[in-house]
């Protein structure tokens, strides 16, 4: 603790003395903070908000929910407000409901008496709090754990096929010697400059005439071959040595226990960015899934966040919970990966 | 067995000739040395042999079967690497096994094959590690261990001791030989470092740009050299040569000695530095200037110039009292000289 505190107090200047970089480090560090972090935090913290709150302005901070009470007479809770009184006292009452501009209220220990107050006389009782609706709601009265599931399926399968033909691919465009080598990696790479617009329409008729349209494997299969994943799993095989190929050659491998033994578990660090990089890809994917899927109970969680976006309506409060949901994994991901990619296990045993 | 025969061996890449014709045979149980200056093939001829390069004529023969067209793994050989290529995601005990397994040798054999070469090469202790967590000699240990396990018809070795320091290099050439002498295998050893030639080899190759120079043990190619290259790559220091015209079996060395030469016209005149001595006052002697002394104690080594500018070495035992400047008289046993054509091939 000790060690934290001396290196938060630290300063270039000298004795202890603020020196302008340090000025500028704090500012720099807390600023980059608040931008990286806080509409993540805001998200959360607004996705625990009902309805009315997110529409209200000013905007507050943390989500809060209005006390309730239950008073005898009356079925269901009714909400408690801090109301001033005509001779200038506080109290607090429950509404009963709202006529125009007056609210009809009653004190809660005394029933019988209606009092009638201005609305503009009267504030909400509210306490911090969460309104876990806006999860329950979507999760269980939605198809939402369908549209999970759903999305999970996709990224895994993706990003596994994904990780296979790339690195094969890439095996052999580092490791073998064969005419046109360039040429292919050059018309793979270039394929980088071919935007999904360009070929949504002929991939749709691609993919209706193989029968793939309203599948997770129509999702799936066009996007497994990515440039990008080559490009970096080659880059970083040809820093495998050779010699150990040969090596392994000499100790009686095939070509297929050299990628599936050698190569491989040597290319790890890169495996692991890429898989990354295909997880959040096939996780954030929306306009294809969109075009592919029509069916409602094959919708991966982008798809099925966008039905809460209608013409006339935006349901804030679910889109804004179901957000933080689809954001645990890819977050989850980065946690548990991003280890793999610091250690990287090949410190190649070649001197 | 191990009898390793190439035949008419020529590689060229990209059009750019490297090995230029060799014909060579490796008797089996032979410790053979190939060596030569930087860039001379000696690597690419045991690639060769290996089967991880392609000879663009000739034939590889291996016990009289011819193997050119036969894939590494086929060939029974095995190879250690100048770079060791221990797989480094591997621990020890998986490295020595990876070879054994891909031949689907059952696992009870493997281990007791791995254990062998372990104790043979004190690796026990080590089995459990990666090779990131090995010193340098213990790598090479390994390296060698893995082609001891798969029990080779020859070993390939490409200058293995290279990495080493100087200290280990000497004791792990050492361990070599002796594990040559308690194998009885083939091997074939690379290296540019003629000090390792001389020890180890039964049999000593030595290449340049692609030809085969000399092959001759390693005393046969001190004693007599076949032609100025093998006469100046052999032996430390170099040999002082001398050019020289033989005119009636006589030759006169700078300074007006004369010396018997076999052959007439123009010829090259070797000396190594250490057939030098000094001479005796009145006796007639080869002189020169000394530049340079270098005392190393057991013995000293003078750099001097003869009477028409030509550098000589002199390894002069003891410590005799010489100065910088002062003129140096030399004397040799005629027998030492060898004597060089002006094709460079030896004269007898």
């Amino acid at each position: 603790m000790s060690k934290v505190m001396g290196f938060l107090t630290a300063r270039r200047g000298h004795g202890g003395r603020w020196h302008w970089t340090d000025v500028v480090t704090w500012v720099w560090l807390i600023g980059g903070t608040i931008i990286m972090f806080g509409p993540a935090l805001w998200l959360i913290s607004s996705s625990f908000k009902g309805p009315a709150q997110l529409a209200e302005f000013p905007p507050t901070l943390l989500p809060y929910v209005q006390e309730l009470a239950v008073v005898d007479g009356y079925d269901d809770p009714l909400p408690l407000f801090t109301a001033t009184l005509e001779d200038g006292t506080t109290q607090v009452l429950a509404e009963v409901r709202r006529v125009g501009t007056n609210a009809q209220m009653v004190d809660p220990a005394n029933p019988e008496t209606r009092i009638d107050v201005n609305i503009a006389d009267r504030t909400p009782v509210r306490q911090i709090g969460l309104a876990t609706d806006n999860y329950v709601a979507p999760l269980v009265a939605n198809d939402f754990v369908r549209y999970l599931w759903n999305s999970v399926f996709v990224t895994m399968m993706a990003t596994i096929i994904t990780l296979l033909t790339n690195s094969m691919a890439a095996f052999a465009l580092s490791k073998y010697d064969f005419r046109g080598r360039n040429a292919v990696m050059l018309l793979i790479v270039g394929t980088l400059m071919v935007p999904l617009s360009v070929i949504l329409v002929p991939l749709y008729s691609v993919v209706n005439a193989t029968g793939l349209l309203n599948s997770l494997w129509g999702v799936i299969l066009p996007t497994v071959a990515t440039p990008t994943g080559v490009f970096l799993l080659r880059q970083y095989m040809l820093t495998i040595p050779d010699e150990l190929l040969e090596a392994a050659r000499m100790d009686h491998a095939s070509e297929w226990q050299i990628y599936w033994r050698i190569v491989l578990p040597l290319a790890a660090p890169a495996l692991a960015v890429l898989a990354i990089f295909s997880v959040v890809w096939r996780w954030n994917d929306f306009l294809w899934p969109l075009i592919v899927l029509s069916r409602r109970e094959l919708y991966t969680l982008q798809v099925g966040l966008n039905t809460y976006a209608g013409e006339l309506n935006v349901q804030w409060h679910y889109i804004l919970a179901m957000t933080v949901v689809t954001m645990i994994p890819v977050v989850l991901v980065f946690l548990f990966l991003q280890r793999f990619i610091t250690t990287g296990i090949a410190g190649s045993g070649i001197k | 067995m191990g009898q390793i025969t190439l035949r008419g061996i020529r590689k060229s890449f990209s059009g750019v000739d490297v090995i230029h014709g060799i014909d060579l045979t490796i008797a089996d149980g032979e410790l053979a040395v190939f060596v030569g200056p930087s860039g001379c093939g000696k690597s690419t001829l045991l690639r060769m042999i290996a089967g991880l390069d392609r000879p663009t004529t000739g034939t590889i023969e291996i016990d009289g079967q011819d193997v050119t067209r036969t894939s590494a793994a086929e060939r029974g050989l095995a190879m250690v690497f100048q770079s060791y290529a221990l797989y480094p995601h591997m621990t020890v005990r998986q490295n020595l096994s990876f070879g054994l397994e891909n031949t689907r040798m059952p696992k009870n054999d493997i281990t007791a094959r791995v254990d062998d070469a372990g104790r043979m090469l004190e690796i026990m202790d080590l089995m459990d590690r990666r090779p990131t967590q090995l010193s340098g000699g213990q790598r090479q240990r390994v390296a060698i261990g893995r082609a001891i396990v798969r029990n080779p018809t020859a070993f390939l070795l490409d200058e293995p001791l290279s990495n080493l320091d100087a200290e280990l290099r000497g004791s792990m050439r050492a361990e070599l030989a002796g594990l040559h002498d308690r194998l009885k295998t083939t091997m074939i050893y690379v290296t540019h470092d003629q000090i390792e030639a001389m020890t180890l080899a039964d049999k000593i190759v030595v290449l340049r740009k692609g030809v085969i120079e000399q092959v001759d043990t390693p005393l046969g190619l001190y004693n007599r050299p076949q032609n100025l290259f093998v006469a100046g790559f052999i032996g430390a220091p170099n040999m002082n040569f001398f050019n020289a015209v033989a005119v009636d079996g006589q030759a006169e060395l700078p300074g007006g000695l004369r010396v018997a030469v076999p052959g007439n016209g123009p010829v090259t005149i070797g000396i190594r530095p250490q057939m030098l001595h000094l001479a005796d006052p009145d006796a007639p002697a080869l002189t020169g200037t000394i530049r340079l002394i270098e005392a190393l104690g057991a013995e000293t080594v003078v750099h001097a110039a003869a009477a028409d500018g030509t550098a000589m070495v002199v390894v002069l035992s003891g410590q005799p009292a010489l100065r910088t400047g002062e003129t140096i008289r030399l004397a040799f046993d005629p027998d030492a000289l060898h004597v060089f054509g002006a094709d460079g091939q030896r004269l007898d």
